[in-house]
């Protein structure tokens, strides 16, 4: 399987980068890993007439901890995520959404954390190939006015099934968003258009620079469900984040599940309403799983491969075990 | 665009005149006549184009061969001795059954072979993880285990 | 391993050893060469349109600015396939369609370019106007009167295949019956997933004979059907020599010759230069064929003391827009319906219907998966229903040596109770209950020394030794990873005294090797290792009748062993094997030893009630199964698996286990994972991502006991063993789910939301009692 023509373009530094995605717009793609990118273009989803590789921008590649944040660099390959001892210790969530990420060789080597929170939308019936999709009208996200997924829905309702982003907006991060002229932090939650065919609010000379994450004595846990144990993306997740007060009360949480909708879901009602309760509150801790199905249903469709009530009834399963597991590393 | 790279490929210097949208996978079969590494998907999906790039597996039908530049690439062709001794993992794989069809098997070996390397005493359910992005439908994984357990277990003795 | 036949207790140099595949160094060299790796000089490469529509009438096809593409060197559409050249033993599939289209894998057009890139670039250059048809994808909708119909010349939906068989009188055992379950299952499609893609390379020499390089498990069989295209091509007389490179995986798809086969002959025909069509993942997953989908009723009943009275079953076969292997899968199903245990009374009939979805093939065990799902369901529901031990129903009911089936099959060796033996040794089946975990058990039968369904059932073998004391040996058998080649090399080195390095099988090419009928119904060990056996046995009285000349001795007191030839009461007059061989060369009227054999099994083709016995022998097995199942999501975790199998004799334990383990996991997947989803007629997952086979991590230990029952007619005693380990895997998997959690699914796969689904809807109904 060959790739469309395209020319490759390799910055030397993120100015230089900058500089050229200035040039190209729409033009161009960034080329971190590839892993999402390059399967898209040979599906013929994506035809940029450049590529511009971030390969030689050491500089994009790193975690660290800084004045009560930990700071990755956009381009930090997955491996190098699920190695970080701070990761594991103040972001666990993240290491576990990592963790499950496609197969070893394929992902974590190549795959970056920048790139996972860039992955597009997916929807079965978007994600064929060029024949199966030139077989039917053009669907939204193809550029055309119909949706397989939903009868008569005006719009896309593709989904977004990064593990990395639904942990990370459990855990509160905001991103930078760099470009010639501007560079701009934002809440990674106002990050998403909740429009499924430009998922992101990323403008076309915009490069994604850093993530940061603040750490602020919570925890937080990642729980994902897939059919197999490796090469799968997840069809329902969750992560959420408790951090306890001196009384071991919840004082604040977190709650975002993933899977369902145009964008990892956080939901905000839902996790105010644990302020207060006790860590080793289950009836809570249900309710609340039982609420974030509830609240998600709302946006799912069938397109991901398992039926939709059954990914439904996961996202309980999903939300309560990460809630448990989250208050157990608490206890501990 | 054409664009020369130069890279180590199982310990020969190369210098290549590449498309930028080659892939290392297309450059390695297509043009260089290196029918060890396999396409069985093209898509990441499947890992039978594993080849080992610094060290580390990847599935070269979504590495561009660009990218291979300055970099020390080994494949399947490079692992057997040139008196033809088996690498051992060759050996084990040859020996404990983890070879069908193999088509597979190159990248299956690959994966291996940058997981022994890195990690000499890699348990079972590492070697597993190691091995989670290439497919099999031949075996069932059970002898292809047994195959990377054995070599481990006999340590690069034969090397 | 236990030894049922104490006769059986000679000592073997060869026979019984795990020797490593003898392709396999080259194969972990990255030496060994698939047909992706063929290149012929001045080859052009081929590429093939399908159809946009699952049920569409073709009103224009305009090819002329493909045509007028540089480096395009023929376009062709159904216009020119020559009107008898159709393809599948119904003759309802030309390779090229014309006028309509019924399916979504239908060729409308094929090109030859000198580039892929340029044959691809030609394909979207042709221009077709359709008009849909209204399509129809459920078979048993597809059976109703106003149906529309996928082939209006066929006047009906439903094929005119004869699945129909009634042995005993099974509505008055069913009267008698103390206990009877009546169910419905049903069964998914799954597609085989070999690791390599499909292709072929054809070409035509100045005689026009045809040469083609092609991924086959039937080189004779292939070349019939290539030979029958020639003729409708108008080239009569002509040869066809099919060589089969290294194949990346077979299971059953390669059973049947393919479009892209034919298309290949055609285009190199139109550019008298080699074409080559070679497939991508999702092509393969779109336009090869699948395991046959069933629908399955059935109804089983027993006596008080749990004895099988009836077996009565239904099924409903979505044959797909054209026909192929899929739609005769009955008449093996037919073997564990009327011959998995004792039941004297049967009756069974498979409509076999079209619709527009894909068509099906061949694919390991060829039915009897399907069949056994529904037979082994019932038994342990049945057990239940008459509160009768799970284990014991089956010990109950078992195969023993001596019996004739009520199809006819005579079984001559069985080891059925011992393999259940070995599966309650490895497993507890009936222990103490942990929450949420589960043991099963099912058993199967399968055909172990060859199967009747073509004219012949035979295998050449063409043996030939040098100076130096090597053999070549050609088979008609075909290895496609499976290791009939280790096989081949280990009978005629154990028969002929030399060692397996000493032999060289020949596996691939019509021009130099014998007919067979191909490698499936697990027939290979059996059927080719007999034919090896028969050639090697011929060469071996010639080496003794010169041994005796040159040895002074009484042939029969003449031993073949470490490449030597020497007498039994006085070792020290003996001769190396090389040697006596020039010496026969090398003297007046000089001889070279070469020996033909052809063994055609003594088993016999089932008339019009389909009795007859089937097989020479019969494989047996039984499986059983650990699950844990996650209450909460549905999810089945194995646990523990024991796949114990009656095989009569390990030639080489190494590659029987491999058969084992790969069988049992594929089987794993058909119960747990694996779907080819469609909707509407489209495949809607043709990747590896959405088509969910196992993955390494998802691996898990698996004990394969071997029981050893010598059956008198195999090769030293050998019965088949490639298919049976994916016979039982499903109804394991279900009866274990049902005594872990206390729900029984029928449909295949069995999901984590249909186990889930099933849960919900069992505590509903516990809460309304």
């Amino acid at each position: 399987m060959r790739l469309p023509k395209f020319n490759y373009l390799g910055p030397k530094t993120l100015d230089e980068a900058l500089d050229l995605l200035d040039t190209y717009k729409d033009d161009a793609k960034i080329l971190a890993g590839g892993t999402d990118l390059l399967v898209r273009m040979k599906k013929g989803l994506l035809k940029p007439k450049v590529l511009i590789s971030l390969k030689a921008l050491n500089e994009l590649s790193y975690i660290k901890k800084q004045s009560g944040f930990i700071k990755i660099g956009a381009r930090t390959p997955l491996a190098d995520i699920i190695d970080s001892d701070l990761i594991q210790k103040e972001a666990k969530a993240l290491f576990q959404a990592c963790k499950k990420i496609g197969a070893i060789s394929i992902q974590h080597f190549r795959g970056t954390i920048g790139g996972n929170i860039l992955q597009d939308n997916r929807c079965h019936h978007y994600n064929q190939s060029d024949f199966h999709r030139s077989g039917r009208q053009a669907c939204h996200k193809d550029g055309g006015k119909i949706c397989y997924a939903r009868e008569e829905a005006d719009r896309c309702n593709s989904t977004c099934q990064s593990d990395g982003a639904t942990a990370l907006m459990a855990l509160g991060a905001d991103i930078t968003l760099v470009s010639k002229s501007n560079e701009r932090t934002i809440d990674l939650a106002d990050f998403y258009t909740t429009d499924g065919i430009m998922p992101h609010a990323c403008e076309s000379n915009e490069l994604l620079k850093e993530i940061i994450i603040p750490v602020f004595g919570a925890h937080s846990s990642y729980q994902r469900l897939a059919y197999r144990s490796a090469i799968d993306y997840p069809i329902v997740c969750a992560g959420v984040l408790l951090k306890p007060s001196l009384k071991n009360e919840i004082a604040e949480a977190r709650i975002v599940v993933g899977a369902m909708g145009r964008s990892p879901l956080f939901l905000a009602q839902i996790s105010s309403s644990l302020k207060g309760k006790k860590l080793n509150d289950t009836i809570a801790f249900k309710k609340a799983a039982d609420a974030s199905m509830d609240s998600s249903a709302t946006f799912a469709v069938h397109n991901v491969g398992a039926t939709l009530e059954y990914r439904c009834s996961m996202v309980s399963q999903m939300v309560f075990q990460a809630l448990e597991q989250t208050a157990e590393t608490i206890k501990a | 665009m054409a664009t020369n790279i130069s890279f180590l490929l199982n310990g020969d210097k190369i210098s290549y005149e590449i498309k930028d949208h080659w892939t290392l996978l297309h450059l390695l079969r297509e043009e260089m006549g290196l029918i060890g590494t396999k396409e069985g998907c093209g898509n990441g999906e499947c890992g039978a184009c594993t080849v080992i790039v610094d060290k580390l597996a990847i599935n070269s039908c979504l590495y561009l061969a660009i990218d291979a530049d300055e970099k020390i690439i080994e494949t399947i062709e490079g692992l057997a001795s040139t008196d033809g001794t088996l690498h051992p993992l060759q050996q084990s794989f040859v020996d404990n059954g983890g070879i069908q069809c193999g088509f597979c098997s190159p990248g299956m070996i690959m994966s291996s072979k940058a997981l022994l390397d890195e990690n000499p005493k890699a348990g079972h359910e590492e070697i597993k993880h190691a091995l989670a992005g290439n497919i099999c439908r031949c075996t069932g994984y059970v002898q292809i285990l047994d195959s990377v357990e054995a070599a481990r277990d006999k340590g690069g003795q034969n090397e | 391993m236990s030894n049922l036949n104490p006769d059986t207790n000679r000592e073997f140099d060869v026979i019984g050893k795990r020797i490593p595949k003898l392709d396999a160094a080259q194969k972990a060299m990255g030496r060994a060469e698939y047909i992706q790796d063929i290149k012929l000089p001045g080859m052009l490469f081929g590429k093939i349109l399908y159809c946009k529509y699952a049920h569409a009438s073709i009103v224009k096809i305009d090819t002329s600015k493909a045509r007028a593409l540089a480096g395009v060197h023929a376009v062709l559409t159904g216009q020119d396939v020559p009107k008898k050249m159709k393809m599948g033993f119904y003759k309802d599939n030309p390779p090229i369609k014309k006028g309509k289209v019924c399916s979504f894998r239908d060729e409308v057009a094929a090109v030859a370019a000198i580039s892929p890139e340029i044959a691809k670039k030609a394909l979207d250059l042709i221009e077709i106007e359709y008009e849909e048809l209204p399509g129809i994808f459920d078979p048993e909708k597809a059976m109703e009167k106003d149906s529309p119909l996928v082939h209006e010349y066929h006047k009906s939906n439903v094929l005119k295949l004869p699945w129909k068989l009634h042995y005993g009188d099974v509505e008055k055992a069913e009267k008698e019956s103390d206990f009877v379950v009546e169910e419905k299952f049903t069964t998914q499609w799954v597609t085989h997933c070999c690791l390599g893609t499909s292709g072929a390379i054809a070409l035509f020499d100045s005689n026009d004979n045809l040469t083609i390089h092609t991924n086959t498990q039937i080189p004779s069989l292939a070349q019939k059907d290539f030979l029958e295209s020639l003729k409708a091509m108008g080239l009569e007389n002509k040869r066809v020599r099919v060589i089969k490179p290294i194949i990346g995986g077979g299971f059953g798809s390669k059973l049947d010759t393919y479009a892209y086969e034919h298309i290949a002959i055609l285009l190199a025909y139109a550019c008298r230069k080699p074409v080559k069509i070679m497939f991508d993942r999702v092509e393969e997953f779109k336009a090869t064929s699948t395991r046959q989908p069933t629908v399955i009723y059935i109804k089983q009943g027993c006596d008080k003391n749990g004895k099988l009275t009836f077996r009565d079953m239904r099924m409903i076969l979505d044959n797909g827009a054209y026909t192929s292997w899929g739609a005769t899968t009955p008449s093996v199903m037919m073997m564990p319906i009327t011959s998995l245990y004792r039941v004297d009374n049967v009756k069974y009939n498979a409509k076999c219907v079209y619709t527009n979805n894909t068509y099906s093939q061949a694919m390991r065990g060829y039915g009897n998966p399907q069949a056994t799902f529904a037979i082994e369901s019932t038994l342990d529901m049945l057990a239940q229903k008459a509160g009768i031990d799970r284990v014991e129903i089956r010990r109950l009911n078992r195969n023993q040596p001596g019996d004739v089936t009520p199809q006819g099959f005579k079984i001559s060796s069985c080891g059925l109770s011992e393999c259940i033996d070995e599966v309650e040794k490895e497993l507890t089946i009936d222990g103490p209950k942990e929450k949420g975990i589960g043991t099963g058990i099912a058993s199967l039968i399968h055909v172990g020394g060859g199967a009747r369904i073509y004219k012949s059932d035979g295998c050449g073998a063409i043996l030939k030794m040098d100076d130096y004391g090597k053999v070549d040996i050609f088979t008609g058998g075909t290895d496609m990873g499976q290791g009939l080649d280790n096989i081949t090399a280990q009978i005629v080195a154990e028969e002929l005294g030399l060692f397996v390095e000493d032999i060289n099988v020949v596996h691939s090419d019509t021009d130099v090797c014998p007919w067979d009928v191909g490698a499936h119904a697990s027939r290979s060990t059996f059927v080719a290792g007999n034919a090896a056996l028969g050639a090697a046995k011929k060469v071996k009285e010639t080496i003794l009748e010169y041994g005796s000349k040159l040895l002074d001795a009484d042939p029969k007191n003449l031993v073949l062993k470490d490449r030597t030839i020497f007498v039994l009461d006085d070792p020290e007059k003996s001769m190396p094997i090389d040697k006596l061989l020039r010496k026969a060369h090398f003297s007046p009227q000089g001889k070279m030893l070469m020996a033909d054999f052809f063994y055609d099994p003594d088993n016999e083709n089932m008339g019009k009630e389909f009795k007859g016995n089937m097989s020479v022998t019969y494989a047996f097995g039984a499986h059983g199964v650990k699950v844990k199942v996650d209450e909460e999501t549905g999810k089945v975790k194995v646990l523990d698996y024991v796949a114990a199998h009656d095989v009569g004799r390990a030639i080489n334990p190494l590659l029987l286990e491999g058969q084992v383990y790969g069988g049992v996991v594929m089987g794993l997947g058909y119960a747990l994972t694996e779907e080819v989803v469609t909707k509407d007629g489209q495949n809607m997952n043709a990747n590896f991502r959405d088509y969910k086979l196992f993955t390494a991590k998802d691996a898990i230990r698996i004990k394969a006991p071997v029981v050893e029952t010598y059956d008198e007619y195999g090769p030293f005693g050998a019965k088949g063993i490639g298919e049976p380990g994916c016979v039982p895997t499903a109804p394991a998997i279900a009866n274990a789910i049902y005594d872990a959690v206390g729900v029984r699914i029928f449909d295949l796969p069995i999901t984590p939301e249909k186990v889930l689904a099933a849960l919900k809807e069992k505590k509903s109904a516990t809460t309304k009692i």
